[in-house]
């Protein structure tokens, strides 16, 4: 369980979160909603201890954050991956990132783990491009690649920052059927989403964010005037088939 | 041949190798401007080591390893941006030698000898030294290669995936000033850059695996410390530029290799 207390932070003075109170029960489907600028990125970040807290507590699993990170870690996706496309890497060697850290200093990928990694790379089924480079990957695949990677880290959390960018309509719904598969089995997937469409067939905890938190409830109880306050008076919900 | 040449030639060979080990993790990093720089910051570290009385190598090493572990300190903890704080520190360290080697008035200290290198001027236990870090080279790149290659793909994601990276970091960064101050007497302040940027990129040019392409720059920094060195002595060139001008040549080529093969 993730537990967030009083947490503000302000960039160059600027409030980006204030007085955020959250609690994120294990074996959740949580998604964060909010418009651009809402600290949603920001607020991950400093789950993940990517960014230092400035006021406010992070517990996970009843351990206070900086000394739960000293022996656990989180699955991660992020929304963009800073890499040079000419990185002498392959798809395989960036699934394995998620289980190095967890290979003794001096020790490299055992045949096990190489097994490991494909075995994720299969189940995000983008086993065929192992030993592509990483820079001939299309965004989409590249995106299975951080997935796969996320899931071998063996995290009991996976946290994803906008996994539908760069995928098509019938990508987004297949990845989010494979994060429901991931979820059934026990993981905690907090994901930060714009499709709320997809969302509401999949999330069963639902965190509104701008700046400050709108609600944190069970998908089914948030109503479309959560979403109004959340987003501001701007959005327009519309119910679509697919 | 005279001892004195074997003891040049072996020196130009050791110190090729030693900044060329190095040379692909500073290419993928993109911070060749920081081996550029702690080139130019040892040149203060020079003068605090004539005006005190140090060892001038001894004095180099110690004021570019405290100058790359402050910048790397200030980038992490301040979100300061590195190029900013790299220049900041370069053109300080210059100043900051130009005005100690005016005010030692030291004129037996060989400026130009420091400025473009002389691999003449290498010492047989100097050349012991060279030898020993190219050991402590080879044996890091093996020992934390599996670190070094995320913390050169990506420092925050390694640091997500709890890659113990943070330790070899730091020690990249003082190995990396270690390397550029011992070759500093061959390859020269101006020119050791070139040494420690070029192997790496012909070597990318013609391979694509990381450990592929470290043995590849070795061999590209042996192949042109040796012919440099020949044609130095042959047409009575200066040794430390004949050997960037023949890798500048071997770039060029490898160049063509890769827009003939891509």
């Amino acid at each position: 369980m993730i537990q967030i207390q009083d947490l503000q932070f302000r960039i160059s003075g600027k409030s980006i979160l204030e007085d955020i109170n959250l609690e994120i029960p294990d074996g959740v489907f949580a998604a964060i909603i909010g418009p651009n600028g809402a600290g949603k990125s920001t607020l991950i970040k400093l789950i993940m201890g990517l960014l230092d807290i400035q006021e406010g507590k992070i517990t996970i699993d009843n351990i206070p954050q900086h000394e739960w990170l000293k022996h656990s870690g989180f699955g991660y996706l992020p929304q963009r991956e800073e890499f040079d496309r000419a990185f002498p890497a392959t798809a395989l060697d960036i699934v394995l990132m998620g289980i190095a850290g967890s290979i003794p200093r001096g020790r490299r990928c055992t045949a096990e783990h190489r097994q490991k990694a494909l075995s994720a790379m299969q189940d995000c089924g983008i086993f065929e491009k192992a030993n592509n480079r990483i820079g001939s990957l299309s965004g989409g695949e590249f995106q299975r690649v951080m997935l796969a990677r996320a899931i071998l880290s063996d995290s009991k959390y996976l946290i994803l920052d906008e996994p539908e960018a760069g995928i098509d309509r019938v990508g987004v719904s297949s990845f989010f059927e494979l994060l429901k598969m991931l979820n059934d089995k026990g993981k905690t997937i907090i994901t930060i989403s714009h499709d709320l469409h997809t969302l509401s067939d999949y999330c069963s905890f639902l965190i509104c964010l701008n700046r400050r938190l709108h609600c944190h409830n069970h998908a089914e109880l948030v109503n479309s005037d959560v979403i109004h306050r959340t987003f501001g008076e701007a959005i327009r919900l519309i119910e679509k088939d697919y | 041949m005279p001892l004195f040449l074997i003891t040049a030639l072996l020196g130009a060979i050791l110190s090729g190798i030693s900044l060329a080990i190095f040379a692909p993790y500073v290419t993928l990093r993109r911070i060749s401007y920081l081996g550029e720089a702690l080139s130019h910051i040892a040149f203060a570290g020079i003068a605090i080591a004539i005006i005190s009385g140090m060892n001038l190598t001894l004095g180099a090493l110690i004021f570019v390893s405290a100058v790359a572990m402050g910048i790397s300190w200030l980038s992490e903890h301040h979100k300061i941006q590195e190029a900013n704080t790299i220049t900041i520190f370069l053109s300080l360290s210059m100043a900051l030698g130009i005005i100690l080697i005016s005010l030692s008035r030291n004129y037996s200290f060989d400026l130009s000898s420091y400025l473009f290198g002389n691999v003449l001027l290498i010492s047989l236990s100097e050349l012991w030294i060279l030898g020993g870090l190219n050991v402590l080279n080879i044996a890091f790149v093996i020992f934390f290669y599996k670190e070094l290659f995320y913390l050169s793909y990506n420092p925050e994601m390694a640091k997500v995936f709890r890659i113990r990276t943070q330790g070899v970091d730091k020690m990249f960064y003082i190995l990396l000033a270690a390397n550029i101050v011992f070759n500093l007497k061959s390859a020269g302040i101006i020119l050791v850059t070139a040494q420690l940027i070029l192997p790496a990129v012909i070597a990318f040019n013609l391979v694509q695996k990381l450990h592929i392409a470290i043995i590849t720059a070795v061999i590209t920094a042996i192949i042109c410390a040796i012919a440099g060195f020949a044609a130095s002595f042959a047409l009575n060139l200066p040794t430390g530029a004949t050997i960037v001008v023949c890798q500048a040549l071997l770039y060029a080529l490898s160049f063509l290799f890769k827009r003939r093969f891509d």
